[in-house]
């Protein structure tokens, strides 16, 4: 089982920006990490502008899962694992980090952060800590909590996208993904 | 659970005509990249082509001369056939080459005396065989040694005895078969065991309900069948599960119209063709697995497929090789 | 002109290769387009990446040229050979003829079987699941353990030459050690890079019945450094497999020699300073008590005290039980559970 990337949005009117990211690409061919890398967070980012305040969601897309949640106040995370991690402990960091987040970032900073402005380092140390979710603390604690709350489960990311909106065409608009990362998403998809 | 999804949209009627102009085409682009990429088993390639097309009555759009004479200059002096041209023989390609000229009739293209001496120098000792001179040991080439031979008629030229308990000493106590004594129960290594047994006439050494239960825990709610627990369903597991289930007697131990609709999933409704999952690329090696296992699931648009051979049936009629099946 | 910049291609691919004798790791860069004045062979951090708009030529090139030798219409002499099957192989992993050549030049002495052990290691990296890669593999370790085991014959000899051999002995078995855990070590990787992964698995088990038939310590190694391993990859039905194996074989073997009888005697400290990792995990994890490959020697009387037959079981039975409460719904745990209350029961 394995985390990819926890990272930190705050959700916009229309569009999410990052406020901080941390990654385990390890994982990954070596060549492949940084385009995975820029995937991740577009990813990321998507899913959080398609998401209602106030809301938990896990989206599958291929062999990975990615749990978001979206907090009232529109600060967001975003954890991307492989389908073996147990959600609930998915969940648990994703509601841990933000509330410790909050706590040390200034809400006015929110709006207009970016990774180099916000000052909030603690993100690669809890992804690295939680790669093992039983050495993680909290195996159980949260869980009473988290079964209260609904969590929304999308099979793929298109039934996140509107009518005749299409993923393909997403990718090559986008200008955070950059040619490589484009060509990495087109050998990457329709193989098995 | 580990499974896809099937998409509303994705097709759910039989494509025969796109599957045969893609099978049709696939040879004519010889320069292509792929093509080359794929050529160290170009012999089976043939074989998973020529058999689609003739369970889809389409055989006749196959150029018969220039295969026979390929599969002729692949033969090497030893008697093995090799999967092109410059490359060296192995049992794969040996099955393969025999099953090919088996669809036409003319087995005799083939020096068959050496075929049969080439097959039965590779057994051991130990009744195993090696798939070629470098002595490797699988039960995909115990299958492959009786499965050349059946066809030939010459199952006499190996000591049937030993090779029989060569794979039984692979059977694992989930009831399944592995590639070597010791080695994980596998769907496709079940397939070729349990085709084996078929063949030699063992097949009351396996032990059906339990074998068939492993099986048939292979579906997954979307449908589709996988080839061990907690992997991804694949077309191609479709035939080696399914073959499996009915050589023992339990085909109806599995939900045949969720795997029906999961087989159909899979085809590319532009290019023609069955690939892996739904929404992949396609490929001649699972479109012959789709077809055959629609086949197996009683499609009337496909002609009857033997689940041990993966030939069709009439085929087989006319050699009258009739492999044993459970009830 | 396609056949000049391609021929510069294996070239500079064969150089990467002597210029840094540590790459590690094999890649494609996708990149559609060529970057003139530039060679599309990347050498970063021991990473080995070639730009994949090349591969189209370069697969061809190399491609047609082995199979123009193998058909005797022409010549290449033995390191073109090398170099052509090198860059081939870690394109195509699958094309059996290519290492089949690379076999004849091993048996003529042109090739050694560390330098094709390493070959195959590369090509992993990209495609864990190679079957010929593997069997390749098997092949070369068989001629590493027949290198390894001295002829019979020469054993009588004058005295001088008994503790030669005696040296060398100790040098071979020590030196099949380490290859032997050099194996598992691939294997492991393969295994993580493409989840339940027959062919890897399947490859470790016979590593261990060809090379370490009945060897208790290697046996009661794998199973320790296992635990980390299947309690990080709870669907990974191969790894479990491979557990029950290593059970299997336990089982058998304690209940054949009494335990106080001497470890094996190939069971010599490798002198590979990762073993010391083995070590390290096996007390976190806590449940061997047998001294792990790094350690030193044991003394004839402080023998390594092994776990009796129920105790393993037991121990086998709380991991499952653990694993299956803390990650609820996977097939592979009960499928595990299953096969361990067997072999309990069937002992
Ligand atoms: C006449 C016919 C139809 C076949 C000839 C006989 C042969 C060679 C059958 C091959 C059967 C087969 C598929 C064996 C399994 C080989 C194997 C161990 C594959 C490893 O698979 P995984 O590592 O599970 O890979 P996937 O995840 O892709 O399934």
């Amino acid at each position: 089982m394995k985390l990819y990337s926890l990272s930190i949005f705050h959700k916009g009117a229309t569009k999410s920006h990052l406020l901080k990211s941390a990654y385990d690409l390890s994982s990954f061919s070596f060549f492949q990490r940084s385009s995975v890398q820029e995937f991740m967070t577009f990813t990321s980012a998507l899913i959080v502008e398609r998401s209602a305040q106030g809301s938990r969601a896990s989206v599958k897309e291929q062999e990975y899962l990615c749990h978001v949640y979206v907090r009232n106040d529109s600060l967001s995370a975003v954890v991307i694992a492989d389908s073996e991690y147990p959600q609930r402990v998915a969940f648990t960091l994703l509601e841990k980090v933000l509330e410790e987040f909050s706590r040390q970032v200034d809400s006015i900073d929110w709006p207009s952060g970016n990774p180099d402005t916000i000052n909030y380092k603690a993100l690669d140390m809890h992804l690295a800590k939680y790669q093992n979710p039983r050495e993680a603390d909290a195996m159980s604690k949260v869980q009473a909590e988290l079964d209260e709350t609904k969590i929304i489960l999308h099979n793929t990311m298109e039934s996140l996208l509107e009518r005749g909106e299409k993923l393909d065409d997403l990718v090559q608009k986008s200008e955070h993904l950059g040619n490589q990362s484009k060509a990495f998403y087109k050998t990457a998809r329709k193989q098995n | 659970v580990k499974d896809v999804v099937i998409k509303p949209e994705a097709p759910s009627v039989l494509l025969l005509d796109k599957h045969a102009d893609y099978i049709a085409a696939y040879g004519s682009k010889k320069d292509d990249y792929e093509y080359t990429l794929s050529e160290y088993l170009r012999v089976s390639g043939i074989y998973w082509g020529l058999t689609v097309m003739d369970l889809m009555g389409q055989l006749t759009r196959m150029n018969q001369q220039e295969i026979t004479d390929f599969i002729k200059s692949c033969q090497h002096d030893c008697g093995g056939v090799s999967a092109s041209i410059g490359h060296d023989p192995h049992l794969l390609y040996t099955l393969s080459a025999v099953q090919i000229l088996s669809l036409y009739g003319t087995v005799d293209v083939l020096d068959v005396d050496r075929v049969v001496q080439y097959v039965g120098g590779l057994q051991q000792e130990d009744g195993s065989f090696a798939g070629d001179k470098w002595g490797e040991i699988d039960t995909r080439f115990s299958f492959c040694a009786v499965a050349t031979l059946s066809l030939l008629g010459k199952l006499d030229a190996i000591n049937l005895n030993k090779a029989v308990e060569f794979v039984l000493s692979c059977m694992n106590f989930d009831g399944g078969f592995g590639c070597r004594p010791g080695s994980e129960s596998h769907a496709g290594q079940i397939y070729c065991c349990a085709g084996f047994l078929s063949l030699t006439g063992q097949l009351h050494q396996i032990n059906a309900d339990l074998l068939g239960w492993w099986l048939c825990e292979r579906q997954l709610p979307s449908g589709g069948l996988n080839g061990r627990p907690e992997k991804l369903p694949d077309v191609c597991y479709s035939w080696w599960v399914l073959a499996s289930l009915k050589i023992i007697g339990r085909i109806h131990w599995i939900d045949k119209a969720k795997l029906r609709s999961f087989i159909l999933a899979c085809q590319d409704e532009e290019t023609g063709g069955f690939a892996d999952r739904p929404g992949d690329m396609v490929d001649p090696f699972h479109t012959l697995f789709g077809v055959a296992g629609l086949s197996l699931l009683g499609d009337e648009q496909i002609k009857e497929v033997n689940p041990v051979l993966c030939m069709p049936e009439e085929v087989l009629d006319k050699l009258g090789l009739h492999p044993d099946l459970l009830s | 002109e396609v056949d000049v910049l391609v021929q510069r291609v294996v070239k500079d691919i064969n150089n990467a290769f002597k210029r840094n004798p540590n790459i590690d790791e094999i890649g494609l860069i996708p990149c559609p387009e060529a970057r003139y004045n530039r060679s599309p062979i990347v050498l970063v951090e021991n990473k080995l990446g070639v730009e994949s708009w090349c591969v189209k030529f370069l697969l061809p090139y190399v491609h047609n040229k082995l199979l123009r030798y193998r058909q005797r219409k022409q010549w290449l002499d033995r390191e073109a050979l090398v170099d052509i099957t090198c860059t081939l192989l870690l394109l195509n992993p699958d094309f059996t003829t290519a290492w089949n050549v690379r076999k004849e030049l091993l048996q003529c002495g042109a090739l050694s079987p560390q330098r094709d052990l390493y070959l195959g290691k590369l090509a992993l990296t990209k495609f864990p699941k190679s079957p010929e890669t593997w069997i390749h593999r098997r092949w070369v370790l068989k001629q590493v353990v027949r290198e390894c085991s001295p002829p019979e014959t020469d054993r009588k000899e004058q005295n001088g030459g008994e503790q030669r051999d005696a040296a060398e002995r100790t040098w071979l078995s020590e030196r099949l050690h380490r290859v032997l855990y050099d194996e598992m070590k691939v294997c492991a990787d393969a295994a993580g890079r493409y989840p339940s992964n027959y062919n890897a698995w399947s490859h470790r088990i016979w590593v261990l019945q060809y090379m370490a038939q009945g060897d208790l310590k290697v046996l009661h190694d794998e199973l320790s450094s296992m635990r980390q391993w299947v309690s990080m990859h709870v669907s990974d039905h191969s790894g479990f497999h491979y557990r029950q194996f290593l059970l299997k074989a336990l089982v058998k073997e304690l209940s054949q020699a009494p335990i106080s009888s001497p470890p094996p005697k190939d069971c010599r400290p490798s002198p590979d300073p990762r073993c010391h990792q083995a070590h390290l995990s096996e007390q976190v994890n806590g449940e061997a008590t047998v001294a792990a490959p790094g350690s030193p020697p044991p003394s004839p009387e402080e023998k390594p005290s092994l776990p009796a037959v129920p105790q393993l079981f037991q121990q086998e039975m709380d991991l499952c039980t653990d694993l299956i409460q803390s990650f609820p719904g996977h097939e592979a745990l009960w499928c595990h559970r299953r096969h361990v209350f067997y072999l309990w029961h069937h002992w």
